[in-house]
């Protein structure tokens, strides 16, 4: 039998030697092998996760330094060997004080370890939940001064850890964010963030960031109280010493914000924030639900009874369907930031010709150039460089003023971007995205003229959402050097980008297509080279279907509303709208004639344009969208202020509508279900035709892509088409 | 008095300085297109527009040297800020250099001697002017009692402080005004004009022949013009603006009548013969040149535009100042061994139409020479070689930049004709002149192409 299999580490063992690190000898229980909750079945000692380091002074530094790992993160096996150091150090009369630190370059522990969790059955979950909640008890109860230096991420379990801590101190790194994103996942803060938060900074402040799931920079951390401290990186390690001797005060609510703890007061504003909720989630989401309803009874009753309630609401919100789908999200996510093309060697890629200015163009040279690369942004003249180069102000002054970026960052970004008309050499940059008019005959003898001021070595990407990626590549000085990237409209908003290789394409223009989109914060799905690609072609049978329906009688709000309820967060009518019509039908078009099963473009959409009506472009399409300034906007906005924003359905749409088919042969009730199951058909044909490696994929695009409703994990999930992941119960 | 200058021609093993490329941003009246727009900002889009045509990589460039006379207050060295700016890496140097109306040629100048004294062989120059964003100041007394209310520390104290302010100390000082008046005369740069006027006896009526003709040689060859320009994007507006791509002080409509209505503007006592119209225009710009040693230009494959083969920088009486050129193209003249007669382009920068005349006529003319300080004419200035595309009257005159587009038009008017030769020259507020010679090496093969050709990359 293995010596370390206790699972106990007496005290006087552990701080016998404090530089050593303790030997927490916790057997990592294979997942699978049920119902095993359990010390000792002979697997080797797991490696120590923390480090003791202790000065003379008596104050204490754990530093937590997951082995063979980018990033620290807490599981059963860690939380035991931090319980061993935490009693050692309780029983210890000569330490003074304790300080929490992490040793990896960026993050201080990005939260649970949630493939453990996944793969974890119900009984585990509960089993671990209360131990974290025992642990972080632990090292709120010491009798000394404890602080958690955070340099880095400090997300979900990291944070609740921090919080159990008597001060935080924060480096004001870009890496630092601090937050409790938990809600996104399904779940809530269940370690004592539900708990400790409120108490710290008051519900008002705290439930919207746990509802939101939002991570903070440290400076506005520390505003919101979230921090006590935040000093340079280089600081931190003495200005955490410092504060653990100086041992301020903890801080404490403010009265006003405690006012709000009182009962019936907060009961009150528990049915206000609920109701603003549902609001917005159209009930969908019961995680948020679920946290503002514990951190709500919490805060008016004791810890170890919150602490309960947190528990149990985690407990019940496992199991539930959308809480998997969440969490499948999140892998598929992390899976896309990391994906790799095999047999590719990415070439880096610095400086970016775009070529074609208009909205997407605009848009992409406006993202690249946020993101840290040399843009040129080609046209064939001087005015629509002169409009793009407006809109990419307008964009980064909205990002200054969502602080997204300081107002030096949002200048500096916009002098990497050169704007030219002219023929000027290519041959520095080492990629062209190509975002001229849909045409190939434009596209082919455009990418004729640009071969000729071209390095050899340039990946060549066309922003195209329909035309063929290996016809296109054929116009190419060399077709292995060029994929399709297909950014989706509004670019600064839409995560996902649609990398379509052509039928020559290396592996190594993929891979650097694919690092491209990662190094600009962007998420990477491979699709084939057929019409319309992934997102387009899926969508494209809701969007005509949709048209039909109103066709047929329905009104737009009917429609609209129906998907909204579904959970999407646009309607089609209204997402037409902001596509443009014009540009829909074109896809349409294309698409039609390139499958059987499509019907072709529904002839309303022909004369709604015909008659003028092309969208949010020119303020006319389904609806009627206002203009955004103007006096009689503002008094409209004055007269109305719950419409503020909401265009009205057009009546001139309406009047072009009705008299081709039946009469509503889809009720109104019927209808999401009917559209969804378009959605889900087309998927289901992709993921046949082998459109994208495999149904996970499809469904994470739909949502990067479209905002398909998450916690629906994706079309081919509602179609039940997915492998399972597994269920906690088997 | 002899001038302390020998005739030196620069000996065959000294490194000569080339101009490979140039490019600048229209020339805007002041208060007109560019006025968002910054000193910096006209740098950055003339000089990010000039690598970019090039397709240079800029860290091969050595140092940035730009001159700029109103040296905006939020940047400290504009040249560094547009230099960083354009995109030319953080370890590349830049010096903001300043002799007022020929800030633009010092900044050529200080890259021939770097590289002459071994200190870099790529430069990227020019010179950059807001002249709609030169500064109101505070006066004096003003500034004290600003001083003086931050210094309050008690409300009592502030408002006994903010009690203290007169109307007069409120007032604000005109920058511009200041810049354009020098203090060592007393007199302003028009003031400076009349008194040659008046010495010289050039008339009102020659002054605006003068004028009118730099108005209709810059509008015949707007076309030239457009060959080095770069179109300035200005996205400050709340709706989209037009590019701006074209010189807007030329006066295609003017005519000698037009001109002869206008009253003078620095001697309204009666007599006085210079007016707006017949002066030099107050105007934003900016303008940039790639120049490098002869041997590095030939190392990276660039094309030569002209080559640069002798120069000089002289004094003279702050209140004739329009005479700067005279001893400044003598002084060049016995450097390189040439004459007046040996330059096919001659470009003297137009601050005054009376003081590019009273240069003239100091050049032809004994006794107007004597007066100007030479003890013989160096011979005529022949008027169909003279500002043969027009002058500062008509396109303006952003002062730390004009010297830098003189230079570039220069070169590409020698492309353009097939000319050997050119002499560029400006008179400098304060009592300076400065006069350059250029070379080209295509001489004899004119290329009337040039203006509209774009470089081929160079692989």
């Amino acid at each position: 039998m293995n010596p370390h299999d206790t699972g106990v580490v007496t005290p006087d063992k552990a701080t016998s030697n404090a530089a050593r690190p303790a030997t927490a000898a916790v057997d990592r229980a294979p997942a699978p092998s049920a119902g095993d909750d359990c010390h000792g079945n002979g697997t080797p000692a797991a490696p120590p996760c923390f480090r003791l380091e202790t000065a003379g002074d008596g104050i204490a530094t754990l530093v937590f330094d997951c082995p063979d790992s980018r990033a620290n993160v807490l599981h059963r096996d860690n939380l035991l060997e931090l319980e061993q150091h935490l009693a050692a150090l309780a029983a210890d009369t000569g330490t003074r004080g304790l300080i929490l630190t992490s040793a990896k370059p960026s993050i201080f522990i990005a939260g649970a370890d949630l493939r453990r969790l996944r793969d974890a059955d119900a009984a585990e979950v509960d089993d671990l939940i209360g131990l974290g909640q025992r642990v972080f008890t632990l090292l709120q109860r010491l009798p000394f001064p404890t602080v958690a230096a955070i340099h880095g991420a400090c997300a979900g379990g990291g944070f609740e850890l921090a919080l159990a801590c008597r001060h935080r101190i924060a480096s004001d790194h870009r890496s630092t964010k601090i937050g409790l994103p938990e809600t996104g996942l399904g779940l809530i803060p269940g370690w004592g963030g539900s708990t400790r938060l409120p108490r710290l900074i008051g519900l008002a402040a705290a439930v919207p960031l746990v509802l939101k799931g939002s991570l903070l920079p440290a400076p506005v951390a520390l505003r919101r109280g979230l921090v006590d401290q935040v000093v340079a990186p280089e600081h931190l390690a003495d200005q955490a010493r410092l504060l653990v001797t100086s041992a301020p005060r903890p801080r404490r609510t403010r009265l006003r914000a405690r006012c709000l703890h009182l009962p019936g007061i907060r009961h009150l504003y528990h049915r206000l924030a609920l109701r603003q909720l549902r609001q917005k989630t159209r009930g969908h989401y019961p995680a948020q639900e679920k946290a503002l309803q514990v951190m709500v009874q919490g805060v008016g009753t004791s810890m170890r009874r919150s602490l309960e309630l947190e528990r149990s609401a985690f407990a019940g919100l496992l199991p539930l369907e959308s809480t998997r789908h969440l969490t499948g999200l999140f892998f598929q996510r992390e899976q896309a930031k990391r994906l790799t093309v095999a047999d590719g060697k990415a070439a880096p890629v610095e400086r970016v010709a775009v070529v074609g200015a208009g909205v997407m163009g605009a848009g992409i040279a406006y993202w690249l150039a946020a993101r840290g690369l040399h843009v040129l942004l080609q046209d064939v003249a001087d005015d629509p460089l002169a409009k793009a180069l407006h809109g990419i102000r307008r964009q980064f002054d909205d990002a200054v003023r969502r602080r997204h970026l300081t107002a030096t960052e949002a200048q500096r970004a916009f002098d990497r971007i050169a704007a030219s008309s002219r023929p000027v050499p290519l041959h520095r940059f080492q990629a062209i995205i190509e975002a001229a008019p849909e045409d190939m005959e434009i596209k082919q003898r455009l990418y004729r003229e640009l071969a000729s001021r071209s390095a050899p070595g340039t990946l060549w990407c066309s922003n195209t959402s329909a035309l063929p990626i290996t016809q296109l590549a054929a116009a190419a000085p060399d077709p292995s050097r060029f994929v399709g990237l297909h950014f989706f409209n509004p670019v600064h908003r839409m995560p996902l980008i649609e990398i379509v290789p052509g039928g020559e394409s290396s592996p190594d223009a993929v891979a650097t297509a694919v690092g491209l989109v990662q190094t600009v914060g962007k998420l990477p799905v491979l699709a084939r080279d057929k019409p319309g690609f992934l997102v387009n072609r899926v969508l494209m049978p809701y969007l005509m279907e949709a048209v039909r329906l109103f066709d047929q009688g329905h009104t737009a709000t009917t429609i609209d509303h129906a998907m909204l309820d579904f959970g999407m967060p646009m309607g089609p009518l209204r997402l037409l709208d902001e596509v443009g019509l014009d540009v829909a039908l074109h896809v349409g078009e294309t698409l039609a004639p390139a499958f059987d099963h499509f019907p072709p473009a529904p002839l309303l959409l022909r004369e709604m344009i015909d008659e003028g009506l092309l969208g949010r472009k020119n303020g006319r399409g389904f609806y009627l969208h206002q203009p955004a300034s103007g006096w009689m906007a503002g008094l409209a906005a004055l007269a109305l202020p719950s419409r503020r924003g909401q265009p009205r359905p057009n009546p001139a749409a309406a009047r072009l509508a009705g008299g081709r088919g039946d009469r509503l042969p889809v009720p109104a009730d019927g209808i999401a279900g009917y559209l969804a199951g378009l959605l889900e058909e087309e998927a289901a044909r992709c993921l046949r035709e082998g459109i994208a490696d495999n149904a996970g994929a499809i469904d994470f695009a739909m949502v990067a892509g479209t905002g398909y409703p998450p916690f629906r994990g994706g079309p081919l999930a509602r179609a039940g088409l997915r492998d399972q992941p597994r269920t906690t119960n088997q | 008095m002899k001038p302390p200058v020998t005739p030196t021609p620069a000996p065959r093993d000294r490194p000569a300085l080339v101009v490979v490329d140039g490019l600048r941003t229209p020339f805007c009246r002041f208060n007109t297109a560019l006025a968002d727009l910054s000193a910096v900002d006209l740098a950055r889009a003339c000089g990010s527009a000039l690598l970019l045509r090039q397709g240079i990589d800029p860290a091969v460039i050595d140092e940035v040297v730009f001159g700029c006379v109103s040296q905006p207050a939020d940047s400290a060295n504009p040249a560094r800020v547009a230099a960083l700016r354009c995109g030319v890496p953080v370890q590349v140097p830049a010096a903001t250099v300043q002799r007022n109306c020929a800030s633009g040629l010092e900044a050529l100048f200080t890259a021939h001697q770097r590289l002459l004294s071994g200190h870099g062989e790529v430069f990227l120059v020019g010179g950059m002017e807001s002249m709609s964003q030169v500064p109101l100041l505070v006066s004096a007394a003003g500034r004290l009692r600003f001083q003086q209310l931050a210094a309050a520390r008690t409300p009592w104290a502030r408002l006994a402080a903010l009690a203290a302010f007169r109307p007069g100390q409120l007032a604000p000082v005109i920058g511009l005004k200041l810049g354009l008046s020098d203090p060592v005369s007393g007199l302003n740069m028009g003031e400076t004009a009349e008194l040659l006027a008046r010495e010289f006896g050039i008339t009102r009526a020659d002054q605006d022949a003068f004028a009118l003709r730099s108005h209709q040689r810059a509008w015949q060859h707007r076309e030239h013009h457009a060959g080095e320009i770069t179109p300035v994007f200005v996205t400050t507006g709340a709706k989209p603006s037009a590019p701006v791509t074209d010189d807007n002080g030329i006066r295609p409509d003017a005519d000698l009548e037009s001109l002869g209505k206008l009253r003078p503007a620095f001697d309204r006592r009666g007599g006085g013969s210079v007016t707006p119209g017949n002066s030099s225009q107050i105007t934003d710009g900016a303008a940039a040149l790639l120049v490098a040693g002869e041997e590095a230009a030939r190392r990276h494959g660039w094309p030569v535009l002209a080559r640069v083969t002798g120069y000089a920088v002289t004094g003279c009486d702050p209140a004739r100042m329009g005479l700067g050129p005279v001893r400044a193209i003598a002084a060049a003249c016995r450097r390189t061994a040439l004459k007046p007669d040996d330059a096919d382009v001659i470009e003297i920068n137009e601050a005054f139409a009376a003081q590019v005349l009273a240069v003239c006529k100091a050049l032809a003319d004994p006794a107007a020479a004597r007066m100007a300080g030479l003890d013989q004419p160096l011979g005529d200035i022949d008027p169909a070689r003279l500002n043969q595309r027009g002058g500062a009257i008509a396109l303006g005159h952003p002062v730390g930049a004009t010297g830098a587009r003189l230079i570039l038009s220069a070169a590409r008017q020698l492309r353009h004709t097939g000319g050997r030769r050119a002499l560029v020259s400006a008179c400098v507020g304060g009592g300076q002149g400065v006069a350059l010679w250029l070379e080209n090496p295509a001489a004899g093969r004119p290329d009337p192409d040039k203006s509209i050709q774009d470089p081929e990359p160079s692989s």
